[in-house]
């Protein structure tokens, strides 16, 4: 044993990190995820950072906080997911210890009763209307700290409708007067939303679905491909516009609707990389030993055939997002007030007919970054997971699966040999 | 450290791990009768068998408790697939195998649960037969969990013991597969066969993918936790020299039958089936000159063709090395023969109507 | 063995009736270096930071050897020791961005292969020097017939036209041993046999009557059986065409039987050449005798379970990145381990008698 791996003896570099590893060395790969999670946060914080509600306000001599008073049920339960999140990511990179293996799933439920509590006692049941900027203007309130763009986006001023960027409006208004870049703070949150609900909801069902057709084959298999095709076959835009025929104009169910037409393509992935893996002798070996059917599949075959579908999602995530611009422009998204950077780009033609470029150029450059920055990000997984191979010649064990490549030169001293 | 073993020298501290088949060591641990595993030829749309692929045709043999049968044979004679419908891995399409007065084949769910306890395997594949994602210590913990024979509190000392036991160190337990070399895995392997504290383990070419000198540390492993656990092997190999050194019962497949079996020294010294003497002959050995080697008539169809059994039939209804032999006669080409014991050699059993 | 008078002299060998006249390869100091991102899994930091010099793994080290005309030499090692990345530095087929010929010199009929530009090189693969692979299943192109194979290569080296290398392919593999060619030169590869396909890629090979042959691990992919069919194959063309052949293989049993000399590689140096037949009847460097002694025999005295044990050599062959210093097969030596010479000072590979080099302060006239 050499003395570099005497001086820790429990280490193990798992496979996810490694593959964090080979993703954090490329520049742009860090450069999209630094985007990512700056959009994240924006989505998470947007009422504390453009909203036209104070923080602390004084009228009549009492502080007021109408800010916190003020948050919607919606606000809480980003609050609360972003928290269980961050809490994951935390632990998840501590597995070594074992107390934060325990503790994970205790705080999970703690701070998602304490979180239902708060929500229960401190939604508002009224809206709060008040214009404190009317206030504060006419004297009548004094001392407010308000957040860092001090505009709501349900707040309409026809005074200053269709203004170009200025000093007071930095991006400028659209044509009901509300500040650009405020909607498009606000507007992240549909779209992060959408992007992670519906490949959330397709991801699952995708495994589900192809962990079954992989596993038993046969019959199954043949069936379940035949419902997989026709599934493939139903085009996503035409259904959703359809649906919002029928169904109330949420952003739900657009949602829904884009999670249960896009699973096949995950449904696929798994399903190959299950058919290889169960022939693989290490599946073999675990059903030899009478291991139950669920460790087989949860714990020795979905680990490995993951990995494709985890790209599959990221650029599922930017597809997703695409769709919902493409609705909302189109008309058949979110209703307003809510804000949406796709119906902020449809209304860059505005009715008088002058080309409003800050309501374009804006929200076209936030998805466009955001769509390039989850489609690099996802490419950047890819060839950390499977970095391109480069000398195999020279690398005389076969490396099958999902095992990263040896270097060439190093690791293969010992006992490996290509076999017959 | 020549000839001394690792593996016996750190037993000591474990002794408590001890496991040992306590059976009599006369009687038959395994016997197959008449073994057949047929893989179905699928062709068309609606995936019609058409034919036949008869990978196992009519296998006998029995191990006794506590000795290690080899099975040799070149690729695609059906040793692997032997070994993994005995392991029940593969269905069998006809046949009996009984273990410790079991049946095998049709052993229900409780008594199926016992023997995949009892009957345990090592691959050939040092880099596939590991799971890249779990570490070392959930790879041969898990085994003792689901078995129950170990609780979670000593857990990590059994695994630690497993591990010493088989040549690695014990705080190895939370390192990854693919931290280690080809030798190291296959260690791992075993450890992993070894957890279940089986009474049979089948090999399954487990040093064919080593270095030489990896295969021989490996080799002297198996024979250590042998003779330490009174283990029952069956040797699979296409090695005839590492079966000759390794096994008490040799036997040599062709094409889906064993041709001939017998003790290593009877079998090396003085084979009597053609196919046995010539792949002696091509062996390339030490000291021994090429010139001196038995030709195999160049059959060059390829060996799936002509297993598949059809209507327009091609394979040989008689003996399967028929068209390859150089002492073939025309009863050859009509009935397989038997496996038989030869009158001359007690012990030494052959297939062929010539000898 | 540094090659002075090899190329401008040719050494007449009396007495080995094998070889003619003088050497067709010489290889002298060749030293290759793969580059490595010192990879996390070994738990390293940065190769460069532990002063091994921006990262560079040493794959062949300090090589020198010489195949005379007609001779079949053996290069003998296990997986990692650095013979295949011999046979690419030889035919400079080392990947251009992750390995580097640190220095040396190939001498092939008195010129440095090293030095040669790539339009050069590629006038002497193929048609001068040729390759036979491991795994024939996965060098032969899946998507064209064998014949077209074998033909592309006779129509690039020897500007004939396709009717005119169509027939010589159909009469090369009537000569390597394959029945009714000009059917099966219409076959794709994936309806061959792992023989035959091997016999399909020695085809290629001497399409174009190279003067040396590469075999890496020709046969380790086959049955034994088919293996000594193409053992024989190779001999037979050797005794026809006069070309010299570099055999690479793990197998010492097939360097015995086969080759004229033979050499042993460990952890990216030679340790020992010589005579086959010397070799094995007395072998020098103590990992060549550990080899030998590892190897079970066949027919060698019956063992019950339970009774004897093969004689292994103890540890491992040590990673790239963390070779010992001296002589690098040190810490598994039974004698060398305790000896400060071998644990300080790398022995060089020194002729200790008239064909025989070893590179160890123990071997017999080595001093």
């Amino acid at each position: 044993m050499s003395k570099q791996s005497q001086e820790r003896p429990n280490w193990g570099l798992s496979y996810g990190e490694l593959v964090w590893r080979r993703f954090r060395k490329s520049r742009l790969n860090m450069a999209c995820l630094i985007f990512v999670a700056f959009l994240l946060l924006l989505a998470v914080f947007a009422p504390f950072l453009a909203s036209d509600r104070p923080f602390i306000v004084r009228i009549d001599g009492k502080l007021h906080f109408p800010l916190f008073k003020n948050l919607q049920l919606a606000d809480y339960c980003i609050f609360l997911a972003a928290g269980v999140a961050s809490l994951q990511l935390f632990v998840g990179s501590r597995r070594q210890n074992r107390k934060f293996r325990i503790l994970s799933p205790v705080c999970c439920l703690l701070y998602v009763g304490l979180g239902s509590m708060l929500i229960l006692a401190f939604v508002p049941r009224r809206l709060d209307a008040t214009d404190y900027r009317a206030l504060i203007a006419s004297g009548k309130a004094s001392n407010a700290v308000f957040p860092p763009i001090p505009y709501g986006y349900d707040r309409t001023n026809l005074e200053l409708c269709r203004q170009p960027p200025s000093r007071r409006h930095w991006l400028g208004t659209d044509d009901v007067g509300t500040d650009v870049l405020c909607r498009l703070i606000h507007g992240s949150r549909i779209s992060l939303a959408v992007g992670f609900v519906a490949v959330g909801i397709s991801t699952i069902i995708g495994i589900v679905a192809g962990a079954i057709l992989g596993y038993f084959g046969g019959k199954v298999d043949f069936i379940g491909m035949r419902i997989v095709e026709a599934v493939m076959a139903i085009p996503v835009f035409f259904l959703i516009i359809t649906m919002m025929a029928f169904f109330p104009r949420s952003i739900l169910n657009i949602m829904i609707i884009i999670g249960i037409t896009g699973w096949t393509g995950s449904a696929r992935f798994i399903r190959a990389e299950f058919l290889k893996l169960r022939r693989q002798d290490f599946v073999q070996a675990a059903i030899s030993l009478a291991l139950p059917l669920r460790s087989i599949l949860f714990r020795h075959m979905l680990p490995n055939a993951i990995a494709p579908v985890l790209v599959n999602a990221t650029f599922g995530i930017s597809s997703a997002i695409f769709i919902e611009a493409a609705l909302s422009f189109l008309g058949f998204g979110v209703a307003p007030p809510t804000p949406s950077w796709g119906q902020m780009l449809s209304l860059g033609v505005s009715t008088t007919g002058r080309f409003l470029w800050w309501l374009t150029l804006f929200p076209g450059l936030a998805i466009f970054l955001t769509v390039m920055a989850y489609n690099l990000a996802g490419e950047g997984l890819r060839d950390a997971i499977d970095p391109p191979r480069a000398g195999t010649a020279l690398v005389s064990p076969a490396l099958t699966g999902r095992v990263p490549p040896a270097v060439p030169g190093v690791n293969t001293a010992e006992g490996g040999r290509k076999t017959r | 450290m020549i000839g001394k073993n690792p593996a016996t020298s750190c037993g000591a501290k474990y002794s408590s791990y001890i496991f040992r088949d306590m059976g009599n060591a006369n009687d038959y641990l395994l016997t197959v009768e008449n073994l057949k595993t047929y893989f179905p030829v699928k062709k068309g749309l609606l995936r019609r068998t058409v034919g036949h692929i008869r990978a196992v045709d009519g296998v006998s043999f029995s191990i006794r408790r506590g000795q290690t049968l080899g099975l040799v044979g070149e690729s695609g004679c059906g040793k692997t697939t032997v070994a993994r419908t005995i392991a029940r891995l593969i269905p069998a399409t006809a046949g009996r195998v009984v273990f410790n007065e079991v049946d095998v084949l049709s052993a229900d769910r409780n008594n199926l649960r016992q023997l995949r306890k009892d009957i345990s395997l090592i691959f050939q594949d040092p880099f596939g037969s590991l799971n890249p994602r779990m570490t070392v210590g959930s790879i041969i913990g898990e085994p003792l969990k689901v078995h129950r024979l170990a609780t979670d509190g000593d857990l990590t000392e059994q695994v630690a013991a497993l591990l010493s036991k088989v040549g690695l160190a014990g705080d190895h337990i939370n390192r990854y597969p693919h931290e280690f070399s080809g030798g190291q895995r296959q260690r791992i392997g075993i450890a992993r066969a070894l957890a279940v504290q089986p009474k049979l383990i089948i090999c399954d070419e487990p040093v064919s993918a080593l270095d030489i000198s990896i295969q021989a540390q490996i080799l002297n492993l198996l024979k250590d936790l042998q003779e330490e656990f009174g283990l029952t092997y069956l040797f699979i190999a296409h090695d005839l020299a590492v079966v000759d050194f390794f096994c008490d019962v040799m036997a040599v497949m062709y094409m889906g039958r064993i041709v001939e079996q017998a003790g290593p020294e009877k079998l090396c010294r003085n084979p009597l089936h053609p196919y046995t003497r010539a792949l002696i002959s091509a062996i390339p050995r030490i000291g021994v000159s090429a010139n001196c080697r038995l030709p195999i008539a160049d059959c060059q169809l390829p060996i799936q063709k002509s297993q598949i059994e059809n209507r327009k039939s091609k394979i040989p209804v008689g003996c399967t090395f028929g068209p390859k032999c150089s002492l073939a006669g025309p009863d050859c080409l009509r009935q397989p023969p038997p496996l038989a014991e030869s009158s001359d050699r007690k012990g030494h059993f052959v297939a062929c109507w010539k000898c | 063995m540094n090659g002075d008078d090899t190329i401008l002299n040719f050494r007449f060998s009396i007495g080995n009736r094998r070889s003619a006249i003088g050497n067709q390869l010489s290889v002298e100091g060749l030293c290759v270096g793969f580059f490595t991102q010192a990879c996390p899994e070994a738990g390293l930091s940065r190769a460069k930071s532990r002063g091994r010099g921006n990262g560079v793994v040493p794959a062949v080290q300090d090589v020198s050897f010489s195949i005379k005309k007609g001779q079949i030499f053996a290069l003998v090692g296990e997986s990692g020791c650095g013979k295949t990345a011999t046979a690419l530095a030889i035919m400079r087929l080392l990947p251009a961005g992750q390995s580097r010929v640190v220095q040396g010199k190939i001498l092939f009929e008195g010129r440095n292969l090293l030095e040669l530009s790539e339009k050069q090189m590629r006038l002497i693969r193929g048609s001068k020097i040729s390759m036979v692979f491991q795994e024939p299943a996965t060098s032969l192109n899946p998507v064209y017939t064998v014949g077209d194979q074998i033909a592309e290569a006779i129509e690039l080296h020897q500007n004939k036209g396709a009717d005119q290398a169509w027939e010589d392919a159909a009469a090369i593999l009537r000569k390597v041993g394959i029945a009714d060619p000009e059917r099966r030169a219409l076959e794709y590869p994936h309806r061959l046999s792992g023989g035959m396909q091997q016999r399909v890629m020695i085809a290629m090979a001497i399409s174009c009557n190279p003067v040396l042959l590469i075999a890496d691990e020709p046969t380790t992919a086959l049955d034994t059986t088919v293996q000594a069919q193409i053992l024989d194959l190779l001999d037979d063309l050797r005794k026809q065409n006069g070309m010299s052949i570099l055999l690479i293989t793990h197998n010492l049993g097939v360097a015995a039987q086969r080759a004229d000399v033979v050499a042993v590689m460990y952890a990216s140096r030679l340790v020992e050449i010589a005579d086959s037949r010397q070799l094995l009847a007395q072998p020098h460097h103590p990992y060549t005798q550990g080899l030998l002694r590892s190897l079970p025999r066949l027919g060698s005295p019956p063992t019950g379970s339970g009774v004897e044990r093969l004689q292994t050599i103890p540890g491992t062959v040590p990673e790239a990145l963390h070779l010992p210093g001296g002589c690098k097969f040190h810490p598994r030596c039974r004698v060398g381990c305790a000896d400060m010479r071998c644990r300080k000072i790398e022995p060089a590979l020194r002729e200790i008698q008239p064909g025989r080099w070893a590179a160890c302060w123990r071997a017999p006239g080595y001093e």
